[in-house]
């Protein structure tokens, strides 16, 4: 396997059977419920009308945005995006307030509803298996997929690797890779044979979503300061215009009574 | 045969019903914090936010706002005239923002961790800045509002103390609302996929920041006017009039704002065309923003007792619907782990009873604590701002 400078992985839908051996690789290896497993199966059903009939599944984790919304939101930097792909998720430090789920655009992010104050709930997510790709494996989901619909790689060789198999096949692909520039790019990246709304994907601009309110917040502590100095300009004046009217009063009176 | 009670559990029924409706949120939170939240809620992976964000957080924040309002004109522009008001306003901010806290307090996944946010900082979350800020605003309105505490306890030398080095803590005060009352519009900037399109809009902190002060306006006038009923003492009718001459001011302020910024978007298209989210807008508008434009107009209104607080409801009925649509009836959440074709529309959350009984409880426990300090301590008595008003 050559060296992988940015891991990422390539789904192709046409290739997909819904045989649902990623989510059991997925649960064994990670050690967590079926139910809860951090790659899911979701079947289209059946579209179009007969007899020019589809069928299309889609597997979904984990974006690992290249502009991560969840690290963006989280308050307490739980989230941290790695230099070569994987964004992953610090349980140490979650207080629990669930904004990244909020703010994934995909709905990544799941939340331990049914734990209680002791046990503690936790967000999970997929984590990119480091103890795989950084021992030369593949990740779970990816070694076990009989397919071939799932594959890891390096992202530059994954876009063009799809990018060459739309080419060999223009009639079985929507000529887009979903995920090289969505959101600022994604490193799941997806090849699908139906729009890629109906697949449940977001239409989501080529700039990354947390662009503007990163940019507000840049304009906090700037804009905290300048009203700060505002006010405190504004309450000088009204007392010493106070002072004054005061002083003038009391010297009118003064004026009087000389009189 | 006739039951008598002794004298310190003769109280009068709304004290009562209060402390029952604390007593069921209590047990719901016992329940919630040792089964999970998903225990006593409607909460999922596709709706981490539901109706204890939208009242909880979003409506407990923006009725706060009338404290800064206050303190702002009485302290940093010095209009004595409102005096009376600053302390019931000051007191409303002081609990509503306690109250935000302990709700949060539930709905967080980690409660005993949420001090993490003083030392853990991520720069460019919102959420961080709102956690910050509230935290310091709490502090500045405990300090603000001390006095009064204070004097309560004939602690009057103490009470002096603070007074003088009152205005610092002011100015903070109002930078700090003015930051988070509009962060928390930032807080769904992140959600241009999820929110619609007729709420989304960059600008959503300064919507946020200029509805806060309707609704802080229309708060003064609520909280006078109800006290005064409950107490039975005076109303101050004719500073509340001038409040109320204000609103359809700012009012009209924020109307204008949301509407050329839809056009500027080039969005008033979905003004007619998106259905039941239509509907939502036109209901906040017509019922937040043109009903009390025109009903404060009437001079008629603003100078009766009940003018003035029927307004005032109507203010905060829209408004608040308006928070509700933005963190709740407008989002759209993808439901990725049971999803079907039709992927963004067939999700749906519906508060629970013991979710919305815990926020009641929450709620309860304000009104109390509003009532007790407002009976005990100098909150409304005129007299005790003569020996300040000179300062």
């Amino acid at each position: 396997m050559t060296e992988i400078k940015h891991h990422a992985y390539l789904f192709d839908t046409t290739r997909c059977i819904d045989c649902r051996a990623c989510m059991v690789a997925c649960s064994v290896e990670n050690n967590i419920d079926m139910d809860k497993t951090r790659i899911w199966v979701a079947g289209l059903g059946v579209t179009g009308t007969y007899p020019d009939l589809q069928r299309g599944t889609m597997v979904y984790h984990c974006m690992h945005c290249e502009h991560p919304d969840c690290m963006s939101a989280c308050p307490v930097g739980a989230y941290t995006k790695a230099e070569d792909g994987p964004v992953t998720y610090n349980p140490d430090l979650c207080i629990g307030c669930r904004y990244c789920m909020n703010a994934c655009p995909f709905g990544v992010p799941h939340f331990d509803y049914d734990k209680g104050i002791i046990e503690g709930a936790f967000i999970d997510k997929c984590t990119f298996c480091p103890q795989r790709i950084y021992n030369g494996q593949e990740p779970a989901c990816v070694e076990t997929c009989p397919t071939d619909a799932l594959e890891y790689g390096d992202r530059k060789e994954l876009i063009a690797k799809a990018h060459a198999r739309i080419a060999d096949h223009p009639d079985r692909y929507i000529d887009h890779v979903y995920g090289e520039f969505e959101n600022g790019g994604t490193s799941y990246l997806i090849l699908s044979h139906v729009p890629f709304n109906e697949l449940g994907l977001p239409d989501l601009p080529e700039t990354p979503i947390n662009e503007v309110s990163e940019q507000v917040m840049e304009m906090t502590i700037p804009f905290a300061l300048t009203w700060g100095a505002i006010l405190t300009g504004v309450t000088v004046g009204v007392s010493a215009y106070n002072k004054k009217k005061e002083k003038n009063a009391a010297a009118g009176e003064k004026t009087e009574a000389s009189k | 045969m006739k039951i008598t009670l002794p004298k310190f559990l003769r109280i009068g029924w709304l004290p009562f019903t209060l402390i029952a409706l604390m007593g069921i949120a209590f047990i719901v939170a016992m329940i919630r914090y040792t089964f999970g939240i998903g225990a006593i809620s409607d909460l999922s992976y596709s709706y981490p936010w539901g109706f204890w964000i939208s009242f909880d957080l979003f409506t407990g924040v923006v009725i706060s706002s009338g404290g800064f309002l206050m303190a702002g004109t009485v302290y940093i522009l010095r209009i004595k005239e409102f005096e009376p008001l600053l302390r019931p306003s000051v007191l409303t901010a002081f609990l509503g923002y306690i109250m935000v806290a302990v709700a949060l307090l539930v709905d967080l996944g980690q409660p005993l961790r949420i001090w993490y946010m003083m030392i853990h900082w991520n720069g460019t979350s919102v959420l961080l800045e709102i956690g910050i800020c509230v935290m310091l605003y709490l502090t500045v309105l405990a300090i603000e509002f001390a006095p009064v505490a204070l004097e309560g306890f004939k602690l009057q030398k103490l009470a002096h103390l603070i007074h003088k080095f009152i205005m610092p803590f002011v100015i903070l005060g109002v930078v700090l609302s003015t930051l988070h009352q509009s962060s928390l519009g930032s807080l769904l900037l992140i959600q241009p996929a999820k929110l619609h399109p007729l709420w989304w809009t960059p600008i959503l902190p300064i919507m946020f920041f200029t509805s806060a002060i309707s609704v802080g306006m229309a708060m003064i006038i609520f909280e006078s006017s109800l006290s005064s009923r409950y107490f039975q003492r005076g109303l101050e009718t004719h500073l509340l009039a001038k409040v109320a001459k204000g609103l359809p001011v700012a009012l009209t302020i924020y109307g204008l704002l949301k509407f050329s910024e839809l056009a500027v978007a080039g969005e008033l298209g979905y003004l007619f065309t998106s259905g039941t989210m239509s509907v939502l807008f036109w209901a906040e508008i017509l019922i937040g923003v043109i009903t009390p434009i025109i009903w404060f107009s009437i001079k008629k209104n603003r100078e009766s007792a009940n003018g003035l607080l029927t307004g005032a409801v109507i203010v905060l009925v829209g408004l608040i619907f308006n928070r509700f649509n933005v963190s709740w009836f407008a989002v759209k959440h993808p439901d990725p782990l049971f999803y079907m074709p039709t992927f963004m529309s067939n999700v749906k959350y519906f508060p629970t009873l013991p979710e919305v009984a815990v926020s009641i409880g929450i709620f309860s426990a304000g009104i109390l604590a509003f009532g007790l300090a407002a009976k005990y301590l100098p909150v409304f008595e005129d007299e005790h701002h003569a020996a300040h008003a000179g300062d």
